[in-house]
């Protein structure tokens, strides 16, 4: 085996340029699709983050009837007493933060223009609008009491030119399914970073948007931060009661992984491409390679070499190929990702509403991925030499001796 | 030139097998790119002529200042509505011109609220063309003297919780800063089997959108119907210089974030093919550089016949060149082949509709076209690669003492 590896190395040295640019081929390949692999991951975990961090949290408990989509305020479809229950919530050992949210639809409108919004009654002083209160860009949350604040995306604000201090008119749906307005006092801005979720979303403290929506005493669903993310379902399982329904962060995210798995599928495809493109150079490096040594190879066979060992030496020279390729491409990939994952990548706003799109994708590269393609890698490599080691042992040896001459 | 050519198209072909090989790798490369843009393509298909079809009109005329700030759409009035109107219907690719009046609101009832855009129609002006007005699944379309009734669809019926002859709030924004909120009465309800667009629009009769939102006698839209989509370009470019002051728009402007998200994917993807064919490019350079070596005696002859580094070069370049040529031809019947084979089957889109605004679009399955689109810049981009990857051996060929070379056994 040594024997075996030392001739090969040899043979590639004889033309280093060669397998110099065979390995650069594999390499460029490599850090190609680690860099790829890295940025779907990415992609799908910050989007997983901000969808736990802005919407679903890690659990939440609703009324059964409840349906998302349709916002509904009606007083059957909402959770009664949500701060009494949110402290009961609070008081389980796992349990961060449990907070109650009241969610409706509202329409914004300055001047000649509307937009439609979704309004969010939120317990100003609660721990779960971290990632809104570190967001803020101008002005501050309303206060818990406020009566006539409201806290504005950047995005939105922007769009409709409008700044702390200006009124906007609030038009919200209300539990006997009409509709109240109200003119409200813009007292800050925030931006997550998440284009169509700023764009769309109005803060009102809780008080207030129970008051304006008739909803009094209710919320639409109890946010719950764990310490440990791993056991929510164990604590849902623990909250179950009568005429409640809770909903996990998993199940909440349900879209986004099957959206994931299409990705990933999707990716396989190109992986088998890149790989495959790679390969040819491979097989290629290798079919001069036999072609250059025929006679070579004839003398080995006329002194006894077996088939088998002819072609081990040829699985022996792509693997080496193989080891040196993988060495560029995971310096050259590396590179890449570390860039990435610092730097990010640019998006804008894609009008995804379905799943929380930061205006950034950062890369993530996992240990798995990396193993994963790195063996593929080093697999469709070996797997390049079959077609020349099978060359190389039918060559006939009194044949190939003559070859050249 | 054509001596060289031949020259050349003799060298590719003595190694048949090799070139084989390498011709494949860059076939591979754009038969990728080819699927990609069959996709894509199929995609945007699948979008705007559902887009069109439903949401109605394929030219849209608003008053100047409509577009001025991406995602805005506020509530201008036309200065004179009827004029365009006329030039329109005189156009002969224009099948139908209705004023329509737009603005944003909120659908509420005992189940819940839903943002919509209240649309305000001429409906003995869009009756022939409507494809809700030939859906209608209960009730009926909308009359021009409808007061109070509404024309919603299926979607949104189902999500609010009401049928025909219910009752629900509408409020939608008046000009002024002033929201107006009114009951209206389901008159009919169309289903064109797009439940999330079908959510989004609420139509109402012209009249009564002009007294509930303060705009008497006027609009805020010209909607276009034309005979087939394509035609869209030849109609903007005939209204735009007789209509000054009036901005004049086909579909693609409508979904800003779907030419972003195309934009940037094919960013992402262009990028991705160039470095694919770097790889193959790598291909073409270990073959050529082989090649040099193997023909050290025949340069040297060349050389020795008098042919410059120069013209030596342009021989490799040339048969690098020609690999590219090949591996096109071989891309082209690969892609036609699985682009041909995909949009037969079609792939299915469906658990993606609720992504975004956009995919909701999408009614079952994509069918990618033959991703011939841009195939002419993407053929130049193989040829320019595996030109590039000739330059080196080529040097290394032109570099060639005639009388070493001869030497060289």
């Amino acid at each position: 085996m040594i024997q075996l590896l030392k001739m090969a190395y040899r043979d590639l040295g004889r033309n280093r340029r060669r397998s110099f640019f065979s390995a650069l081929a594999l390499g460029m390949g490599l850090a190609l699709l680690l860099l790829m692999a890295a940025v779907v991951e990415g992609e799908m975990r910050g989007s997983l983050e901000s969808t736990i961090r802005l919407e679903s949290g890690h659990l939440q408990v609703r009324a059964d009837t409840y349906d998302e989509v349709k916002t509904s305020l009606a007083w059957d479809d909402l959770i009664e007493n949500p701060i009494g229950i949110a402290a009961q919530i609070a008081a389980l050992a796992q349990v961060e933060i449990a907070t109650p949210r009241l969610f409706a639809s509202g329409i914004v409108s300055v001047g000649d223009e509307t937009e439609g919004v979704r309004v969010i009654g939120v317990d100003p002083s609660s721990g779960a609008n971290a990632p809104i209160r570190d967001g803020l860009v101008a002005g501050d949350f309303p206060a818990a009491d406020d009566r006539e604040g409201v806290l504005l995306g950047q995005p939105l604000a922007d769009r409709l030119s409008l700044h702390v201090g200006d009124q906007v008119t609030l038009l919200i749906n209300t539990s006997n399914g009409d509709v109240d307005q109200q003119a409200f006092t813009i007292r800050g801005l925030y931006s997550t970073r998440t284009p169509t979720y700023d764009d769309r979303t109005v803060f009102l403290p809780l008080a207030k948007a129970q008051a304006i929506t008739r909803a009094e005493d209710h919320a639409s669903t109890i946010l719950v931060i764990l310490h440990d993310r791993q056991q929510a379902e164990a604590v849902a399982a623990a909250l179950q009661g009568p005429g409640l329904l809770t909903v996990t962060w998993q199940k909440a995210n349900e879209l986004l992984i099957q959206t994931e798995q299409f990705a990933k599928a999707y990716m396989i495809v190109l992986y088998l491409i890149v790989l495959g493109v790679t390969a040819t150079v491979i097989v290629n490096t290798l079919v001069m390679a036999v072609f250059e040594r025929t006679r070579e190879i004839g003398i080995l066979s006329a002194i006894g070499m077996r088939q088998r060992r002819i072609m081990a030496m040829f699985f022996a020279e792509s693997g080496l190929l193989g080891v040196g390729g993988i060495a560029l491409g995971l310096g050259i990939g590396g590179l890449l990702v570390v860039y990435a994952t610092k730097q990010g990548f640019y998006i804008g706003n894609m009008g995804v509403t379905g799943m929380m799109l930061g205006e950034r994708i950062y890369a993530y590269l996992t240990v798995q991925d990396t193993l994963t393609l790195t063996v593929v890698a080093f697999i469709v490599t070996l797997l390049a030499a079959l077609y020349p080691a099978w060359l190389a042992a039918r060559l006939e040896p009194v044949e190939a001796l003559r070859a050249g001459q | 030139m054509s001596l060289y050519l031949r020259l050349a198209w003799r060298n590719v072909r003595r190694q048949g097998r090799r070139t084989l090989i390498v011709v494949l790798a860059m076939g591979f490369g754009l038969a990728l790119m080819m699927m990609y843009d069959g996709l894509i393509a199929g995609f945007e298909q699948a979008i705007y002529g559902n887009a069109v079809k439903i949401l109605g009109g394929n030219v849209q005329i608003h008053a100047a200042g409509y577009n001025d700030t991406p995602g805005r759409r506020p509530l201008l009035p036309l200065p004179d509505d009827q004029a365009v109107v006329d030039r329109a219907r005189a156009l002969p690719q224009v099948v139908a011109a209705s004023r329509r009046i737009k603005t944003g609101g909120l659908a509420t009832s005992r189940e819940g609220a839903f943002a919509v855009e209240i649309v305000g129609i001429e409906p003995e002006a869009e009756l022939p063309v409507s494809l809700t007005a030939q859906n209608v699944s209960a009730g009926r379309f909308l009359a021009a003297e409808d007061e109070d009734m509404a024309f919603i669809g299926q979607g949104l019926a189902t999500a609010m919780g009401v049928g025909l002859g219910d009752r629900f709030t509408l409020a939608g924004g008046s000009t002024h800063d002033q929201m107006r909120s009114r009951t209206m009465t389901v008159a009919g309800i169309f289903d064109v089997g797009l439940p999330d667009i079908e959510k989004r629009s609420i139509y109402i009769a012209l009249g009564e959108a002009q007294r509930l939102y303060g705009l008497s006698g006027q609009s805020t839209e010209v909607v276009l119907f034309l005979h087939s989509l394509g035609q869209e370009q030849a109609v903007t470019a005939a209204l735009a210089p007789s209509l000054p002051g009036y901005e004049v728009d086909s579909w693609e402007t409508n979904f800003p974030e779907l030419q972003a998200a195309i934009g940037t994917k094919s960013g992402v993807m262009n990028v991705f093919s160039v470095i694919i064919l770097m790889i193959a490019g790598i291909g073409i350079l270990n073959l050529l550089l082989m090649a040099v070596y193997e023909r050290t005696r025949e340069i040297g002859l060349l050389g020795a016949m008098g042919l410059r580094p120069g013209q030596i070069s342009i021989l490799f370049i040339l048969e690098g060149t020609l690999m590219g040529a090949v591996g096109v031809l071989a891309g082209i019947a690969l892609g036609l082949l699985f682009n041909g084979l995909l949009g037969r089957i079609g792939l299915d889109y469906s658990q993606f509709t609720s992504l975004t605004e956009y995919t909701a679009l999408i009614t079952t399955r994509v069918y990618p076209t033959l991703g011939t689109e841009k195939l002419l810049g993407r053929a130049v981009t193989v040829l320019v690669i595996s030109a590039l990857a000739a330059l080196y051996p080529a040097r290394e060929a032109a570099h060639r003492e005639p009388a070493e070379a001869l030497h060289f056994v």
